[in-house]
């Protein structure tokens, strides 16, 4: 299996920090899980649970809604697994089974409804130069970092769950789309006003 | 050429423009130097997001903490079930060994005997006006909570400041003071009986069938059984919980009674408090001091040297009291014989329903008020009140989210899934008062089931404001979470669940199933944190 990734954002990449195992090591503990090996079901649960809990944890808003979506997750991975055929890398797969984990969760709060309802204007994607665009800086400290985080997480959902998915789940648009039930622009237009108002918060709290 | 917006060239860092644009973008980008400075700080932007992202919102998890197999998931739950089974189980061969004497079986919920009388009681209990006092109990319930809240917060601010051991240390030394440490002797069998001639030096402990006192107790009196005779002397106070309690003989202190019926026909030095279905006291029947009592049926037919307090249904005196009769209750019957030695008040519901016949003598003022239905609406108090309620709730509610943020908006969540909260609910609406009575009946679990009734009853206090904040949460559906998104939801909530709850009768089954979805939520809550789940 490959680790790299197959699509086209490469230079996002992004080696997980609980990816300690790489290649063939892998490849033979998915493999030994797809056999139902309780050992290799508990490695790959060691290796991914904080990565698993971390996407659950920004997608939903509270611990406990976090700590339930990821048991599930591994809970229904001795099954899941099965369908996990290699085309993409083990912890993006894995990911995007959590982050259905989470739509799903979100989908019962809202009682079936959609989590993310298209709204009309949506779509329509700027066309100006922005005169000032002025994005995050490039290096931040440990606590840059964490107020980027507890923005992120003070987001609200429409915003929160797509840019979730895009920058710590690295799906790509079309995958979110089809998670959320949204088209692709629309996703686009989330994840680009996502982090505008990531800015305007931080801007405002630097000021 | 004109520039891309930065949208678009967002998307592009993303890798996600359509190939022929991202071509045509790529060759802008190698004349345009302003969009390169704009493609970079987009690049920058989502390292940032990134590396941001790789730690987690609040504090950091530990991945030791994760360190469990995910089979201890499933496995756990089943080791939750098995140890509440095991421990069922060992309740279960605990109380078989204690043998519960026939005489308690009325009081056992197990039993045939002891359901009918928990429904009679409920019944009566609620035909008499019960749930206002459930309200009453609440509030009080309430202010217990807020000063437990306030002890919380300095055990906090003690932990804070590093006195953990002292603090712990002294709350040891506290709770050990308050638990009674008396020389004691238990007597146990089908007929416990202190014989004429005999003489116990401490406070006695018995339980049985009938617990008869014919010599002397020189201490207290613990009776707990179907009859508890007293025909000699108890020189402490006589404390029982039976279903009839006679005194034939002599009390020197007071006697704490709660029975089917208690009937004084001998002497007491001091004071009877009750909760009884009915109180005699007999013509050779003599109170020293005092009788404060709620009860179904009084009659006071001999002498009480002090004033007496009832709650009841039916009171009939012909006796005697040496100061005040304060009844509230249906009705109240003085014979000819009776003489009360201060006033006389009375609140009743008709005034058809107070009999005093020409012949009995009332020293001091009669004052007897109809409690006419008034609608408590009408009154401003009645709107104070709840303000002040209103205020007690939201603060509760404020010191609970600071103290335990975590727990009280999970709870408030949990609200949410309905019909398994207000299943629970019931369960334990109904289950725990069983379990209280069960610990308590073994005497030895007496402080145990003391300590879970006052978490029940603040769990009840909770209840509403764990309904309340999820109801208010539900309307106003904020964009965030904060703690004042949080507490304007409670405020929201706790309002029109007060209104509704003043709906005639659907008011009363509102309030049931607020308490029952909160008391749901509270437990899975309960559960789900002692769960050995993804904890750090």
């Amino acid at each position: 299996m490959d680790a790299k990734r197959n699509n086209t954002k490469g230079s996002q990449s992004r080696e997980g920090k609980a990816t300690q195992m790489e290649g063939p090591d892998l490849e033979s503990v998915i493999e030994r899980a797809q056999g139902h090996d309780a050992e290799a079901l508990g490695e790959i649960y060691r290796l991914y649970v904080r990565r698993v809990f971390g996407l659950c944890r920004y997608m939903l808003d509270s611990r406990e809604s976090a700590e339930d979506a990821t048991s599930e997750v591994f809970l229904k991975l001795q099954r899941s697994i099965e369908s996990y055929d290699g085309s993409i890398p083990f912890p993006r797969w894995l990911l995007r089974v959590a982050g259905n984990q989470c739509i799903d969760a979100l989908r019962r709060r809202k009682r079936g409804r959609q989590v993310i309802v298209e709204a009309e204007e949506g779509v329509a994607v700027l066309e100006a130069a922005s005169s000032e665009p002025s994005p995050l800086g490039a290096v931040l400290s440990t606590e840059e970092r964490a107020q980027v985080r507890d923005a992120i997480a003070r987001l609200p959902e429409n915003y929160r769950v797509p840019l979730v998915l895009r920058y710590y789940g690295e799906l790509s648009y079309d995958e979110i789309a089809q998670q959320l039930g949204l088209q692709r622009n629309y996703v686009a237009a989330l994840i680009f006003r996502a982090k505008q108002e990531l800015r305007r918060k931080l801007g405002h709290r630097s000021k | 050429m004109e520039c891309y917006s930065e949208q678009i060239v967002s998307i592009f860092v993303d890798g996600e423009l359509a190939v022929e644009e991202a071509r045509r973008l790529r060759d802008h980008l190698a004349t345009c130097r302003r969009c390169r400075q704009l493609l970079d700080a987009l690049r920058a932007e989502n390292r940032v997001l990134s590396e941001s992202l790789q730690e987690l919102p609040e504090e950091a998890v530990s991945p030791a903490g994760f360190s469990r197999l995910p089979w201890s998931l499933p496995w756990g739950d089943v080791a939750v079930v098995a140890a509440v089974l095991a421990l069922g189980s060992m309740v279960v061969g605990w109380i078989d060994k204690l043998s519960i004497p026939e005489a308690l079986q009325w009081l056992n919920p197990f039993s045939l005997n002891g359901r009918t009388n928990l429904i009679f009681n409920l019944s009566y209990y609620f035909a008499h006006g019960g749930t206002a006092m459930v309200d009453d109990y609440a509030a009080i319930v309430g202010k217990i909570f807020l000063l437990l809240l306030l002890g919380g917060s300095v055990v906090l601010l003690a932990r804070r400041l590093r006195l953990r051991q002292p603090g712990l240390r002294l709350l040891i030394v506290l709770l050990a003071l308050s638990l009674p440490g008396f020389a004691l002797e238990r007597r146990h069998s089908e007929v416990v009986t202190v014989a004429a001639h005999e003489t116990v030096d401490d406070t006695l402990l018995a339980s049985g069938n009938i617990v008869r006192v014919e010599g002397v107790v020189n201490g207290d009196l613990l009776a707990f059984g179907g009859t508890v005779e007293v025909r000699g002397t108890v020189k402490g106070d006589l404390v029982s919980f039976a279903k009839r309690t006679v005194v034939s003989g002599t009390v020197e202190g007071n006697i704490y009674n709660f029975s089917n019926s208690l009937d004084l026909d001998g002497q007491l030095g001091h004071s009877i408090y009750g909760l009884v279905q009915s109180l005699r006291v007999n013509d050779r029947g003599r109170v020293g001091d005092g009788v404060v009592v709620a009860a179904g049926d009084v009659s006071l037919e001999g002498e009480v040297n002090r004033s007496v307090t009832m709650f009841a249904g039916n009171a009939d005196v012909s006796g005697s009291i040496g100061r005040e009769l304060t009844m509230t209750g249906d009705s109240l019957t003085l014979t000819n014989t009776s003489r009360i030695g201060g006033s006389l008040s009375a609140r009743v519901h008709q005034l058809k329903n107070v009999h005093i016949a020409d012949g009995a003598t009332i020293t001091g003022t009669r004052d007897i008020q109809v409690r006419v239905r008034q609608s408590h609406f009408t009154r401003p108090r009645f709107y104070f009140y709840q303000a002040v309620w209103l205020a007690a709730a939201m603060l509760v509610g404020w010191l609970g989210l600071v103290l335990f943020p975590g727990f009280f908006q999970a709870s408030t969540q949990a609200v949410g899934s309905g019909w398994r909260s207000l299943g629970l609910g019931v369960g334990v609406l109904a289950g725990v008062p069983v379990a209280i009575i069960l610990i308590a009946i073994t005497l030895v679990g007496l402080p145990a089931s003391l300590m879970l009734l006052a978490l029940y009853l603040a769990a009840i206090y909770l209840a509403k404001i764990w309904v309340g904040a999820f109801l208010g949460h539900m309307l106003l559906k904020p964009a965030g979470a904060t703690k004042s998104d949080w507490l304007l939801g409670l405020l929201v909530g706790l309002l029109i669940l007060t209104i509704v709850g003043y709906i005639p009768y659907l008011g009363g089954l509102v309030r049931l199933g607020v308490v029952c979805l909160g008391l749901g939520a509270f437990a899975w809550q309960l559960y789900r944190v002692s769960r050995p789940a993804i904890t750090t």
